[in-house]
């Protein structure tokens, strides 16, 4: 419910105005049946002011015309007269007491004609006190009649009265507000009725016009997802000159612009790799016949005047390095055009390991460096590319026999359920954290004035890195200065599964210690 | 005599150039520019081997290999600029027998064409394997008087195999011994000509009876007792 309330407009919008429009019914409501009820009491008060004037101008009519001699006489006019009060005159039935004031000598014989059914409690003594305090005039309260489970408002009219011989009495007329309070329900039940359908029109009426409003909105929420997702030609229809019409226009307007800056962009990226990959091809062909010609001419060497054999030799290394430069930024373009096919098969990691520390032997016998393999004595396999994960191992194998000082390269390999892990470890010069940041960046050298006897291209842990990504493994760097360098590659064992954590640790344990 | 091989490029530097290294290995180079000279030349000179740039303008390199191979068995090496999977594995399938990704060096260009000019088979005898005969001496497939043909390279795979019904051959070794590669190569060479020689000599080639896969491991020749 709550997460409804958070997530639609219209539940919000709809649940809002519900409750301002039953806070307003209710206040109309509330003054209407307030002031109505004021109005019937005000009207029944000065109905029941007249009636009691009346009932008391014929009461002092009646005792003055009368002569009364004795208090039987007396009490027999009195008794005559209450009755008679209580139906003489008005709509409603009107109940009556006449009570002898106190602190007079008692009468004998005497009794206050009330009404058969008056409660006495709807003459309450504050308003006694106040009937005598105030002669010749009327003075009324309004009361509650009826019994414990029912109570009628009604209201008590009273007035001193002088009757000669008894002495002070005080005639009270109680009339109810029955059919006042009747009819004022009658009003608030059809009030009540009313309110409950006007909020239900309401609601209904807010729920569409919201919906007419957050409708055309949430269209356009889900072009802008639409268009974020990468469908670009999601567009919005435009009705009408409104405001909704407004915002339609102007989304389909920066939806337009933005598919245009985006896809000239993307051309232009397509184009520049395209450009990088042409290029390339392009200078095959041309290095090749170099390359064959290059050989022939060193091949022959010794048949040249000696001032040109240096520059034989130097030519062909330098084709050789043209050659690895150009097959890495070949290698290096197909990753950034997407255009690269992985052949995975299963294979045994530790043969492909020691294939890589095979291959690199010219370079770490000319640099005296020993290149150690620690591996578990169990088939480690996972599916790979293998001609890649060689290439890549050998690339990390050359960088660390390069930077490794001479002293031994250690190459560990170690598997958990889902992975298997390679590390390539030398204890040599390392790196500064600036340096380690910039590792993975291409065309990056540690240090630019080293002499390098491999002639790197530059390119290669970058390719490294895009070998380990397209594996879905990592490729990750650990360096201190003046402690060692330790590079670990983390594959998942089978080609569709995602690894968690690497069977080895970093730093490796061969550097802690 | 020496070898007489066909140069296809549209390079002209690199077609004298790699004629020259042929000629300093002791070979005869001819040359054609184009596809479509490339036949004609073919079946002017008769070369022992077919030097084949994959990027040919008019008629690309496949299609000419698939030419050659309508009427000719001989020996084709493809140079391909590109090292891409598509155009390596289409140009096998056409008939290829090796191929060589520019830039290449002169010894590794000569390794290739030196191992596909090798006899086929050392040991002259005929070789049985299922209903095939296989006869070193004439190149000849026979199943039972039908003569199949079959390129000399795909002879040389199926010698290879029937010569030890009882010997399971890695890729790798395959292309050790039938391809001359001293170190790791291509296993794709392998899958591909498996495919092509089964469509020539299987019955029914989705169900192999003579070439047999085995999983995980290579292939051998199907035996009678199995």
């Amino acid at each position: 419910m709550i997460s409804l309330f958070r997530k639609s407009l219209t539940a919000r919008a709809v649940l809002t105005t519900i409750l301002l429009g039953g806070l307003s019914v209710l206040i109309i409501g509330g003054f209407l049946s307030y002031s109505l009820a004021n109005s019937f009491y005000q009207n029944r008060l000065s109905q029941a002011l007249t009636e009691t004037e009346r009932a008391v101008d014929s009461v002092q009519t009646t005792i003055a015309a009368s002569s009364l001699n004795d208090e039987t006489s007396l009490q027999t006019l009195l008794n005559s007269v209450v009755p008679s009060l209580e139906i003489s005159g008005g709509s409603t039935p009107r109940q009556v007491a006449l009570l002898r004031s106190p602190g007079q000598p008692q009468l004998q014989l005497f009794q206050s004609p009330i009404s058969q059914d008056l409660d006495l409690a709807a003459i309450p003594d504050e308003l006694r006190q106040e009937v005598r305090a105030s002669a010749g005039r009327l003075t009324y309260t309004p009361v509650a009649l009826g019994g414990l489970e029912e109570s009628i408002p009604g209201i008590t009219v009273g007035t001193p009265i002088a009757i000669p011989i008894a002495g002070d009495f005080e005639l009270y007329l109680v009339y109810s507000l029955a059919a006042e309070k009747q009819a004022l329900e009658l009003v608030q039940n059809a009030l009540a009725i009313g309110g409950i359908f006007l909020l239900a029109l309401i609601a209904a009426a807010s729920y569409l016009v919201t919906r007419r409003l957050v409708a055309p909105v949430e269209r356009a929420a889900q072009a802008a997802q639409q268009i974020s997702e990468g469908k670009l030609d999601e567009r919005l229809p435009e009705q009408g000159e409104d405001v909704l019409a407004t915002l339609a226009g102007s989304f389909n307007k920066m939806a337009t612009s933005l598919q245009t800056q985006i896809e000239r962009l993307d051309s232009l990226s397509r184009m520049q790799r395209r450009f990088v990959s042409d290029v390339s091809h392009e200078l095959r062909t041309p290095l090749t016949t170099i390359k064959l010609a290059g050989e022939v001419i060193f091949s022959n060497r010794a048949q040249l005047d000696p001032s040109l054999t240096r520059s034989a030799e130097l030519l062909q290394d330098q084709i050789e390095r043209f050659d690895r430069l150009l097959s890495d930024l070949l290698e290096i373009s197909r990753y950034d055009a997407g255009a690269v096919i992985p052949e995975f098969e299963s294979h045994d990691i530790r043969a492909v390991a020691q294939a890589a520390i095979k291959s690199i032997e010219p370079l770490s016998k000319s640099k005296e460096t020993t290149v150690e393999l620690l591996c578990p004595e169990e088939n480690i396999r996972a599916e790979i590319d293998m001609r890649r994960i060689e290439r890549l191992l050998r690339n990390l194998l050359s960088n660390a026999i390069e930077h490794g000082e001479g002293r031994p390269v250690v190459v560990e390999i170690g598997q958990n359920a889902q992975a298997v892990a390679i590390c390539v470890t030398d204890r040599g010069v390392g790196m500064s954290r600036q340096q380690l940041e910039r590792v993975f960046d291409r065309f990056w050298r540690a240090d630019p004035s080293r002499q390098r006897s491999v002639g790197g291209t530059g390119l290669g842990l970058a390719i490294s890195k895009e070998d380990a990504s397209l594996h879905r493994g990592w490729l990750q760097v650990w360096s201190k200065p003046k402690v060692g360098t330790s590079f670990r590659l983390t594959l998942p064992k089978s080609k569709d599964s995602v690894i968690a954590n690497s069977p080895l640790p970093m730093p490796p344990r061969i550097l802690e210690a | 005599m020496s070898h007489r091989i066909l140069v296809v490029d549209d390079d002209d530097a690199l077609r004298e150039m790699v004629g020259l290294v042929l000629s300093q290995s002791g070979y005869s180079p001819v040359f054609a520019a184009d596809g479509v000279s490339a036949v004609e030349t073919f079946r002017e000179q008769n070369p022992d081997l077919v030097l084949l740039d994959i990027m040919l303008p008019g008629q690309s390199g496949i299609e000419v290999c698939r030419s050659i191979r309508a009427f000719s068995g001989v020996p084709i090496v493809m140079l391909t600029a590109k090292g891409d999977t598509d155009d390596v594995v289409a140009g096998l399938e056409a008939g290829a027998d090796d191929y060589v990704v520019k830039p290449h060096n002169g010894a590794e260009l000569v390794a290739r064409i030196r191992a596909r000019l090798r006899p086929i088979a050392d040991d002259p005898s005929v070789v049985q394997v299922g209903p095939l005969t296989l006869d070193p001496k004439t190149f000849e497939v026979k199943r039972g008087s039908a003569v199949l043909s079959l390129t000399p390279l795909e002879f040389k795979l199926l010698h290879t195999l029937a010569s030890k019904p009882q010997q399971v051959f890695s890729r790798e070794m395959l292309l050790e011994q039938v391809w001359g590669y001293q170190y790791k190569a291509d296993t794709r060479l392998v899958n591909v000509h498996v495919q092509r020689l089964r469509s020539k000599v299987e019955e029914d080639p989705e169900n192999p009876k003579i070439v047999m896969t085995v999983r995980g491991h290579g292939y051998r020749a199907g035996s009678d007792s199995q």
